[in-house]
């Protein structure tokens, strides 16, 4: 009878074990498969393995939030017709920032044939989804330089943190776009644009101060806006570039050749 | 005890504790007080049934009390859910209150009835700050629609009865039940795009029900 039990109990380990994806715990469980983790370091790597041409081809998108059959054709768009070095999401990568839409976000956007890098919006850091995308994509600001140019990514969601004077976290900012021997310009990506009310007030002119000093801002690129827009907010020589809305079947392109850039918006 | 003590951080976690507490005590069960005088009125307050539950949606495993009405064609039941550190990131406890109807029933022989199809629906809550019901006041008015602190699902369920007929018996019945379960968070998600599957937005629970 013992052994009975024992034998039930190990077979249905082995059921429990076997049938992860059937049995669901919480909608907050974060419980990634190996190659839906630490997603920005293997880019990166993938990125660095590229052939480099003289010019650098970036798809730009973001707010793609619950638009997962518009994201979906943008991805075989980009597949069968264009050749893109990599792919900017600027952010609001889920809607409700929940594991399962990380993971179907990020079932799309790994078919594509090539690298993607991910910027949290507001919509991915709310409930636990901070911790999500620690764990899909790694580190919330981070940075990486190709072509002799370095894509620095940057949390600016100031809202999400109670404008708690952090966030944009301004010194991480400084210390990144400092020139050095082995980068020339800068593009910067984040979700939240300074001028938006979701962006911390108090942050907002020092933020562009840094931006200005800096004297290498390539362009900036941001989302949160939902519709495409090339513009200079703040007439000081730092162009924006709203990525275009996946909704309306739209995304960006941006070629970038000698430290000059060209900027469409291509349907899909 | 200690295990207990180091998740009472927050008075909600530590009133979900207390009902359990509660849970445990009162599964002394109903029909011990039989025989004391005046406790018909006390008898009507105890739980009808306890259910324990795997998955579904509610926790790794939930503990649930309720109520059953209209000859059981119905019942009530608040489960308290928890989910340990290490299937997440994080651990997680949540409380969620189920409404199930039973409409069909099929009498197997004179101790099995099977209920082949109820339906059901739930409201879950998870504890923490991040998963609050009302919006935060550094939000704008109506910034995001949904909570995170309550989220709700429908489910489909099939239950099997066995009823103890001999006397003295501490249980009335036995059920085990089995259900599939879906979310609004993921059916919001899944309207209008083909490209989630659609076995994605269901999974499955399994459960006790033990009936007094």
């Amino acid at each position: 009878m013992k052994s009975y039990l024992i034998a039930i109990l190990f077979m249905f380990g082995i059921f429990i074990y076997s049938c992860d994806e059937v049995f669901e715990y919480s909608p907050y469980v974060i419980d990634f498969e190996d190659h839906e983790t630490n997603l920005t370091q293997k880019n990166i790597i993938a990125l660095s393995l590229n052939n480099a041409s003289d010019t650098l081809t970036i798809a730009l998108t973001g707010d793609t939030h619950r638009f997962y059959d518009e994201a979906e054709r943008m991805v075989n768009k980009l597949n069968t017709d264009f050749d893109i070095d990599f792919l900017i999401h600027t952010g609001d990568f889920t809607d409700y920032g929940i594991p399962k839409q990380y993971h179907w976000s990020n079932s799309i956007f790994s078919e594509l044939n090539a690298p993607y890098f991910v910027v949290a919006g507001n919509h991915d850091l709310v409930s636990n989804g901070e911790e999500g995308y620690k764990e899909m994509f790694g580190n919330l600001n981070f940075s990486f330089i190709h072509h002799a140019i370095k894509f620095i990514f940057i949390n600016t969601n100031s809202r999400e943190y109670e404008f708690n004077g952090q966030i944009p976290d301004l010194d991480w900012l400084r210390n990144e776009i400092n020139p050095g021997d082995d980068f020339e310009k800068v593009v910067l990506v984040f979700h939240t644009p300074p001028f938006d009310a979701d962006f911390d007030s108090d942050l907002e002119d020092e933020f562009m101060n840094i931006l200005h000093n800096s004297d290498n801002v390539l362009f900036a690129t941001h989302g949160h806006l939902h519709s495409f827009n090339y513009s200079e907010p703040y007439s000081d020589g730092i162009p924006f570039v709203n990525t275009a809305s996946v909704e309306k079947n739209e995304f960006v392109r941006v070629k970038i050749y000698n430290n000059e850039f060209t900027v469409d918006v291509i349907d899909f | 005890m200690l295990l207990i003590f180091k998740y009472i951080n927050s008075t909600r976690k530590f009133i979900s504790i207390l009902l359990i507490m509660a849970l445990i005590a009162v599964i002394g069960n109903k029909n011990t007080y039989s025989n004391e005088p005046n406790s018909a009125w006390i008898k009507h307050l105890y739980p009808d049934h306890y259910k324990v539950q795997f998955a579904g949606g509610i926790g790794f495993v939930s503990a649930g009390l309720g109520y059953d009405f209209f000859k059981e064609r119905v019942d009530i039941s608040y489960f308290y859910g928890y989910v340990p550190e290490w299937f997440s990131k994080e651990d997680l406890h949540s409380v969620s209150l189920q409404l199930t109807g039973k409409p069909f029933k099929i009498h197997l022989n004179s101790k099995l009835e099977y209920y082949p199809l109820n339906i059901g629906m739930f409201i879950h809550h998870t504890f923490g700050s991040e998963y609050y019901i009302t919006l935060p006041d550094h939000y704008p008015e109506d910034y995001y629609w949904w909570s995170p602190g309550r989220t709700g699902g429908l489910f489909l369920e099939g239950q099997l009865n066995y009823q103890f007929k001999e006397p003295d018996q501490i249980f009335s019945e036995i059920g085990f039940y089995y259900r599939i379960v879906t979310r609004g968070v993921y059916l919001t998600s899944k309207i209008s795009n083909t490209s989630i599957p659609l076995e994605d937005i269901f999974s499955l629970g399994l459960g006790i029900v033990i009936y007094y």
